[in-house]
Parts: C-alpha cells; sequence; structure tokens
C-alpha cells in the first residue's frame, strides 16, 4: 500500500487473522466464490502486470483470494466487493515486494511532454498520409510492445496504470483500491501516461516500426 | 473572456480527465463543445483517445492459466474445513 510519497504503508485488510475463516459456513464460500469468480481473469491480469512474472501472479491471485476468504466475515455485504478484493490483491503484491525488495525496471524520469505520440507522429509526417494517425501506429504495436511498456513503468505508476487499464475505473475506486488520495491516483495515471506513450514510440524505433511508416509515406508521395 | 466557451489551452489542461470521464457535467459539456468546432484540438482528442482505446484493449488480452480457478476453489474448502489434527 503506497501512500501519497510512494512510500508503502502498512498492508491492514492483507493482515487478516486465520481464525476469522472458522465462522464460515458453506454458504459463506459459495457467496464468496461467486463474488470472485468474474472477477478472477482481471485480477490475474492486473497481478501479472504488477509482478510481471506468471507464477508470482498465480501465487498473488491465490493468496489475495485466501486473505479475502479468510476476512469475508468483516467484508460489508452491500459494499463494493471488487475494490475491496482489488484492495486486498495489490497489498499482496507490496508485500511481496517488500520481501524480495524487487524493484522496478529503470526508467528515466524526466517530465515526459503531453501529446507524445501526437507530436511525435506529426513529425514523422504521418498526420498528412493517413486520416487516423494513431490507428496506423498502434495497429503495428502488438500485445507485447504494449505490456513491455507497462511493465517498464515505476512501481507506483505502473499500479495505478494497470488498475485503469485493466478494469476502466474512476480514479475514486483506484484511489480506493490503492489506498492514497485521488489527486495523487490523478497525477500518477496522467504521468504514468506520458511515460508510457513515450516508451512506446521507443519500442517503435527500435522495431524499425517508425522507419517502415515514413517509408510508406515517402511511397505514397 | 467568454465564460460558456473554452479555449483551447483550457480543454488542453483538461483533456486527459476529459478522456477518463472526471470532469464535471459542466467542464463535460464545455470541452465537448470546445471540440465540436475546434478542428485541431478534435485531432488531438482523437488521437488520445485511440491511443487509450488500443492499449486497453490489448493489455486485456489475458486467459487465467488452466486450473487456477480450481485451485483457488479447493485451496478455500480446505481453509473452511481443515484436515483434522
Amino acid at each position: 500500500m503506497t501512500g501519497a510519497s510512494g512510500q508503502l504503508a502498512p498492508a491492514s485488510v492483507h493482515s487478516v487473522p486465520e481464525h476469522a475463516s472458522r465462522a464460515l459456513t458453506d454458504a459463506d464460500r459459495e457467496t464468496f466464490e461467486a463474488l470472485l469468480a468474474p472477477l478472477l481473469t482481471a485480477a490475474y491480469g492486473t497481478a501479472l502486470h504488477l509482478t510481471r512474472n506468471a507464477a508470482d501472479a498465480e501465487d498473488v491471485v491465490q493468496e489475495a483470494s485466501l486473505n479475502a476468504f479468510r476476512g469475508f466475515a468483516t467484508f460489508e455485504r452491500d459494499s463494493n466487493f471488487r475494490a475491496w478484493f482489488f484492495r486486498i490483491l495489490v497489498n499482496c503484491v507490496y508485500s511481496r515486494h517488500r520481501k524480495t525488495r524487487r524493484h522496478g525496471v529503470a526508467v528515466e524520469l524526466e517530465d515526459s511532454p503531453e501529446l507524445y505520440l501526437y507530436c511525435q507522429t506529426a513529425a514523422a509526417g504521418l498526420h498528412g498520409m493517413s486520416e487516423d494517425p494513431a490507428n496506423a501506429l498502434m495497429s503495428r504495436l502488438d500485445e507485447e510492445a504494449i505490456r513491455e511498456a507497462v511493465d517498464a513503468l515505476p512501481t507506483e505508476y505502473r499500479v495505478v496504470a494497470t488498475l485503469y487499464f485493466m478494469q476502466d475505473l474512476q480514479y475514486q475506486e483506484i484511489a480506493d483500491m490503492v489506498g492514497c488520495p485521488v489527486g495523487t491516483v490523478r497525477s500518477r495515471l496522467h504521468r504514468a501516461r506520458r511515460l508510457l506513450q513515450k516508451r512506446l514510440w521507443r519500442i517503435a524505433e527500435e522495431r524499425g516500426i517508425t522507419k517502415d511508416l515514413m517509408h510508406a509515406q515517402e511511397g505514397e508521395e | 473572456m467568454n465564460v460558456n466557451r473554452y479555449t483551447c489551452e483550457q480543454v488542453f489542461a483538461r483533456l486527459d480527465d476529459f478522456l477518463d470521464r472526471e470532469l464535471s457535467a459542466e467542464e463535460m459539456q464545455l470541452v465537448q463543445g470546445h471540440l465540436d468546432h475546434c478542428a485541431a484540438c478534435a485531432a488531438e482528442h482523437r488521437f488520445e483517445s485511440a491511443v487509450l482505446a488500443d492499449v486497453r484493449k490489448k493489455l486485456v488480452r489475458i486467459d487465467l492459466p488452466a486450473g487456477l480457478r480450481s485451485r483457488i476453489s479447493d485451496q478455500l474448502l480446505r481453509l473452511q474445513d481443515p484436515p483434522p489434527g
């Protein structure tokens, strides 16, 4: 859990006492599983981007599911199960992060300008050759490239960006899950998108995509 | 300044929040009103919106690993009824 400063905060929801499960009935488990089932794919996807490792992501989803079940007696039934569960999941990730002292891939954090891809594609002349310059570029960036760009974000940016992209959440929902002020979510998310665009352009350059696009443009002239 | 119209600068400052539907209803309307009449800002908005949609579409294409659902189910059952001893 991070606060506004980006420091890890105590994982209060994560630390559910084991005995909390003793009072749970079969009906509770069935209710819990019915609530959990539609979230599992998004939970795994989120965990995958946060841990950058398939085995770790599976472990995180299992751990979060068990912790949530242990604490299910404390869950207020008319509140948002998704927000509650993902808060536990994010706590599990941070908890592992602390244990392994795993740090994000180093990326430069200098300010990336707004509309980075828009400006780069305009400078490359793509806006004159295509009615849809965004699609001209993005259609050549595959899922692996997108994941690589997201995975390269520093942890605090990757957390909010992953929750935002994977689940199409409002800022307040993300703030509730991550446990930081909504203004922090807003600024991290906006900056994450700028960093993401910069990284995507670099990947496009590394893969020769920008060169191909410019050659295609020259061929049309 | 006409309070019923946003300038390009005002729209630019709100573009991210507009894309995320995080502005007030009045601000959403003011930004939309500007985009309806300003081709340059509309082009930027279209571009940003398309990039976000493409990233989202490609990121969510993840399959749950085979067996994970049933493993969790089994573990929940065991947690509820721990083996004797």
